[in-house]
């Protein structure tokens, strides 16, 4: 694998230089109370990187909480004329995204290139570099290495730092778009150096991570195949109170509303809306029938879409281990803990 | 629903709703009586102001409306005996939440107007008129929604 | 908390109650309990950390809660005041409930963090809360606790945007507002936001806009903050709940204080009083109506 160092004062530099050549940069920034969240950067000052888990995930850059599709107007003659709304072509540069949201966002072009290809996700994709800081292990709700993944995974990154020491970063080039932006500022990046430093670092946090984390979730799926009934989903829910916190903070929850707007008498716009399974509006029937009517089969369907069909369709984990749900969870569920319990259900059962 | 600035100024859009049974009536008198008075309100007709929902204020701002007047019978008055006591809780508390989450509060008229009172209705017109001339164009609320 | 829990096994052996709904140690402190048989109730704890109001879990709409049984509920004085109003606006009946008060100073800004309570720590919701323990519960446990004195930086927070004009008061909220995405975690963990169908979620006609921009942000939060006037206990669950981060306490503090100035209303856990938007004193200042 390509790779070559920055330093903590060139990674800013180079924010500089992107911010100068009017490329927009986002990444950890401190919010209006002190939390880090995701943002676009003014500065690169605002970045702070590695000052722990980002209120919500990356993929609000890629699948805005709500975006326009297209505007609608009753012209002459009753005609209905359609302005689409532009592709969002701006090219971009995360720095300092967390593995595991890098991830997700390449699990998540799984389903949006499927049976049509969305347009704006991968219009925003293409225009995107993501650098990825690679991660020390965070806290306890961290499960990673329980989903296939590592605190220092390069899915979904086109460059990977690693730190080794003295404020510095071993840069791991691991796309072409990454190859590209290293390229692109060749005074920022010195040679390679650091192997043994960040193969000590990430070495030690995938312990960490695995430390903590629930067994892995790839062989509970037999299981779960063959106890959807099981009274563990009436009990694992009861504190759920169906808030949708969970998947506004998830970085692979992507299902979507979509709504016609009016503004004024003939004209409006199309928006798509992030939305969440966890309500009862989410699968109600115009009948008034609802397939999932009560929290314990919309906590299951949360964890199963993760786990068991989102794989079989797609061949991979709809969860990055993040733990976000875990943090943000006012009812205080706690998905490590629940994967525990199905593993020691299903090893119980073998 | 918009306020137009043009060359000659700025007109407000004012949405009035109003009690069928006094400020509608007295808005009819003021009419009848050829009462001059700004052409800047729609007027919207409800039962009683204890029909009008403080979701009705905000979805005129939100459509457009530069400024809301809320008008009906005066306490004792009330065609269904309390509604207007129960809307004047309700728009007490309306008013100064929309002033916290800053809506100007010249923006948002409350009154008492009779079915004998077509003179006062002018005056309530006219001023919440001229109060929303102050502030300005209030396109900012429709505007939050972004386009495409 | 031996108390609590002796109490609790003796409501669950002598079929008082199906399910003491407490808090007990979770993965990431403490978190809601529901405990059905003396070991689950040996685990129940309480302490500054307990800062989830759990009478949400009485909502008739939580039917895989309601299958458990009848409950007796752990209630802070503010969640007893919640309780107050769910049986107030006839959504609980008192005798279905057995109710626990714990005596409450305060709970801790940070409940994950953990740590003593003192001024410093304690949530800002507590300090402006003079109710230590409630008169509607049926069994109160704890020892007696004296309130902290802690200055309010929300009501200080308060006073420094009604000092502000309303065009940096706008300001201000659409910064914040921009953040929501509209997941309803403050709807849901809401003890008086019980509607089996939420203003919200209507769409013939659309009050309120699904999507997350400002003018949908903006008009939610308007709506919630009027149905919720003179309701709201301030147990401080919408702002904990917001993934976003939205200091939506300022705003159910901001309309507490008007109701309490303009009708001399303050929520408390008598089911008796009514809700000061709901009824009307024919001498109610008016002092803004031409």
């Amino acid at each position: 694998m390509n790779a070559t160092t920055i330093s903590s004062s060139d990674l800013s530099g180079l924010a500089a230089d992107l911010l100068a050549a009017r490329v927009r940069v986002a990444g950890p920034a401190r919010a209006s109370d002190g939390t880090v969240e995701y943002r676009h950067a003014g500065a690169p000052a605002e970045l702070v990187l590695d000052s722990g888990v980002p209120r919500r995930s990356l993929k609000e850059f890629f699948l805005p909480p709500t975006e326009p599709l297209f505007a609608w107007r009753t012209g002459a003659g009753g005609r209905v004329e359609l302005l689409e709304a532009p592709l969002p072509a701006d090219p971009a540069v995360v720095i300092g995204a967390r593995p595991c949201d890098a991830a997700g966002i390449e699990a998540l072009d799984k389903v949006m290139g499927w049976d049509y290809r969305d347009e704006p996700w991968f219009a925003r994709r293409e225009a995107t570099t993501i650098v990825s800081l690679a991660c020390a292990g965070f806290d306890r709700s961290c499960m990673c290495t329980s989903v296939g993944l590592a605190p220092d995974t390069t899915k979904g990154s086109d460059l990977l730092l690693v730190p080794i020491g003295g404020g510095a970063f071993r840069a791991e080039v691991v796309t072409a778009k990454g190859a590209r932006l290293v390229a692109a500022y060749p005074a920022r990046f010195r040679p390679a150096s650091g192997e043994a430093e960040a193969e000590a670092f990430r070495k030690a946090a995938r312990e960490k991570v695995a430390a903590s984390a629930p067994p892995a979730a790839d062989p509970l799926r037999p299981w779960l195949d063959a106890h959807f009934d099981h009274p563990l989903w009436r009990e694992a829910s009861l504190r759920c109170h169906g808030c949708g916190a969970c998947a506004a903070v998830c970085p692979t929850c992507h299902c979507f509303d979509i709504v016609d707007e009016p503004e004024t008498v003939g004209t409006g716009v199309r928006r798509r809306n992030w939305d969440t399974c966890q309500t009862p509006r989410f699968t109600i029937h115009a009948s008034g029938h609802n397939p999932k009517n009560d929290q314990p089969a919309r906590i299951r369907q949360r964890v199963l879409h993760k786990i068991v069909i989102y794989p079989k369709k797609f061949g991979e984990m709809l969860c990055t281990g993040c733990g976000r749900c875990s943090r943000a969870c006012p009812g205080g569920m706690d998905l490590p803990e629940v994967l525990a319990r199905i593993a020691a259900l299903a090893g119980g059962a073998q | 629903m918009e306020g137009t600035a043009t060359a000659t100024g700025f007109e407000p859009r004012i949405t009035a709703f109003v009690c069928n049974w006094c400020t509608y009536t007295g808005a009819d008198l003021a009419g009848t009586s050829r009462l001059q008075m700004a052409a800047n309100t729609r007027i919207v007709r409800l039962p009683c102001t204890g029909r009008i929902d403080p979701a009705f204020v905000i979805k005129a701002f939100e459509r457009g409306a530069d400024g809301v007047i809320v008008s009906g019978c005066h306490p004792a008055d009330c065609h269904y005996t309390a509604g207007n006591y129960h809307a004047r809780r309700r728009f007490a508390v309306l008013r100064e939440l929309l002033s916290f989450m800053g809506v100007d509060e010249r923006r948002v008229t409350f009154s008492w107007v009779s079915a004998s009172e077509g003179a006062k209705w002018r005056d309530v017109v006219n001023g919440a008129v001229e109060r929303v001339r102050e502030c300005g164009p209030f396109e900012s609320y429709r505007a939050l929604a972004g386009g495409v | 908390m031996t108390e609590l829990r002796e109490l609790a096994k003796k409501l669950l052996a002598e079929g008082a109650a199906k399910v003491v709904i407490g808090w007990e140690e979770g993965p990431r402190g403490v978190r809601p309990a529901f405990a059905t048989d003396a070991a689950a109730a040996d685990r129940l704890v309480f302490d500054a950390r307990c800062a989830h109001d759990l009478a949400p879990y009485l909502d008739r709409r939580r039917v895989h809660v309601a299958k458990l049984g009848r409950p007796a509920v752990v209630v802070k004085p503010c969640d007893a005041r919640a309780v107050a109003g769910l049986i107030r606006e006839t959504q609980v009946k008192r005798e279905d409930v057995v109710l626990v008060g714990v005596r409450c100073g305060g709970v801790l800004a940070d409940p994950e963090a953990g740590g003593t309570l003192s001024a410093d720590t304690i949530a800002d919701r507590c300090r402006t809360c003079d109710s230590r323990e409630t008169a509607l519960a049926d069994h109160v446990v704890g020892t007696p606790v004296e309130p902290l004195a802690a200055p309010s930086r929300r009501d200080a927070r308060v006073a420094e945007l009604d000092a502000m004009t309303p065009a940096q008061r706008w300001a201000f909220w659409q910064g914040e507002l921009a953040r929501c995405t509209r997941c309803n975690a403050c709807r849901q963990v809401c003890p008086l936001c019980y509607c089996d169908r939420c203003m919200a979620d209507k769409t013939q006609p659309q009050w309120i806009e699904s999507s997350p921009h400002g003018r949908g942000n903006l008009s939610w939060h308007l709506l919630r903050a009027i149905h919720l006037a003179g309701r709201c206990v301030d147990c401080g669950e919408c702002e904990r709940a917001c993934p976003s981060g939205i200091p939506l306490g300022l705003i159910t503090r901001k309309v507490a204080s008007v109701v309490a100035d303009r009708f001399g209303h303050k929520p408390g856990d008598d089911p008796a009083v009514p809700s000061p938007i709901g009824t009307w004193r024919s001498d109610d200042p008016q002092e803004f109506i031409l």
